[in-house]
């Protein structure tokens, strides 16, 4: 009963969430705390993307983490992908892209994330949203059951990031929280 | 002739002590006044220093010599409102030192509550931060099952407070403790610690806010 009170009254909480005057003007101090959560966002991004390539992981951790990827993406979000082996990136659906990434027919995978920057800092929008994109280099290693290094690339990936104040009720006390969501993912470069 | 000789003397020798006499007391005035327009001039240097926040002396020296000008009770419009303004800044900045006196105690009061209920909370964090450390999916799995026994539910709310700048506290997106303590398995790394924990009648914590390190 009493988890069933606590449950009722977070996702109330949550369900009541709504975005916060866009009024407001950060002080650099506070700005460079927003900007740093939104890298953070990316690179929570990139561990979870090791975690659901990697054939060491469990396949119920893996399916868990794609959920907790998935949240961290505005809804109708793509990610594109690219190979070596044919000229043009397809675009996935963020579910789509993980689906497939826990299903890569390699016997093991390899990815590393590294150079997570801003290459377009925070602005803030007229509706009181802060954009900016934020630029990650992918290496990305695949191998045969031999442990023989089948293919390898390296792809430069731009993220837009997006950011906005909301408020939401827990526990009877309202709280301002920093929203960051991640749009689309999109390939710049592919090398090897 | 010798008395009347005798009788001239005599009057030119009172007639100059009286003279001699009369001149003294004049430069005694003259002397009084100077010395009553001097401690005016000074008295209007130092309350329009004082006024003016232009003298070194603490509040204290400030208040002794507002007390001696008062006391010397000058004849003079000018000194008299200089008074009045200066006493009136010093009621305020005396209000104002208290103030800050009283905001200062209660801050490092407040400071040392707050060291005292983060010691409180290191149990909490070393739970948190061993489920980073946890070298594999089963060791970490087990280590959030024990955790979980603190709190209430996997439901409870976890808010982290990502800046405390300018009196705000600015919050990443609320989430529970179930995903939070499977948020530390993936990611391996514990940068927060307790800021503050609500909890029930049974001890299990209701509520709990993080700060980042």
């Amino acid at each position: 009963m009493k988890n069933l009170i606590y449950s009722t009254l977070f996702i109330i909480g949550i369900m009541m969430v709504s975005p916060v005057s866009a009024q407001e003007n950060l002080s650099p101090e506070r700005k460079q705390a927003v900007d740093s959560l939104a890298l953070e966002k990316v690179r929570d991004l990139s561990k979870y993307i090791t975690i659901i390539g990697s054939k060491d992981t469990p396949w119920s951790e893996a399916n868990r983490v794609i959920d907790r990827a998935e949240e961290l993406f505005m809804h109708g979000s793509e990610i594109g992908v690219s190979s070596l082996l044919r000229p043009q990136i397809k675009n996935y659906s963020i579910r789509q892209y993980f689906n497939r990434l826990i299903r890569l027919n390699y016997n093991k995978v390899e990815i590393e994330w590294y150079k997570i920057d801003y290459v377009s800092d925070l602005q803030r929008q007229p509706d009181g949203t802060y954009v900016g994109v934020i630029t990650v280099f992918q290496k990305f290693n695949g191998y045969d059951k031999e442990g023989r290094l089948i293919y390898h690339d390296t792809t430069k990936k731009d993220i837009t990031v997006y950011v906005k104040k909301k408020k939401t009720q827990i526990n009877g006390q309202l709280i301002n929280f920093w929203d960051v969501m991640l749009g689309d993912m999109r390939v710049k470069e592919t090398s090897k | 002739m010798p008395q009347l000789i005798l009788v001239l003397f005599v009057a030119t020798l009172s007639m100059g002590a009286f003279t001699s006499c009369k001149s003294n007391k004049k430069l005694a005035r003259e002397k009084e006044a100077a010395a009553y327009a001097a401690k005016v001039e000074q008295s209007k240097n130092d309350l329009t220093a004082m006024l003016n926040g232009t003298t070194s002396w603490t509040l204290d020296e400030q208040t002794k010599r507002l007390d001696t000008i008062k006391s010397y009770n000058i004849d003079d419009q000018d000194v008299k409102d200089l008074i009045v303004k200066v006493e009136n800044k010093l009621t305020d900045a005396k209000a104002a030192a208290a103030r800050k006196t009283e905001e200062d105690r209660l801050r490092k009061e407040e400071a040392t509550k707050k060291k005292a209920e983060q010691a409180r909370f290191s149990n909490i964090d070393r739970n948190l931060e061993s489920i980073a450390k946890a070298t594999s999916y089963d060791e970490a799995n087990q280590r959030i099952e024990a955790a979980l026994h603190l709190f209430a539910t996997p439901e409870i709310p976890v808010l982290m407070i990502i800046s405390q700048a300018e009196g705000f506290n600015d919050y990443d997106r609320p989430t529970t403790i179930s995903k939070f303590l499977n948020y530390l398995k993936d990611r391996r790394i514990y940068y927060y610690r307790v800021e503050s924990v609500k909890k029930d009648s049974h001890g299990k914590i209701t509520e709990l806010e993080l700060i980042k390190k």
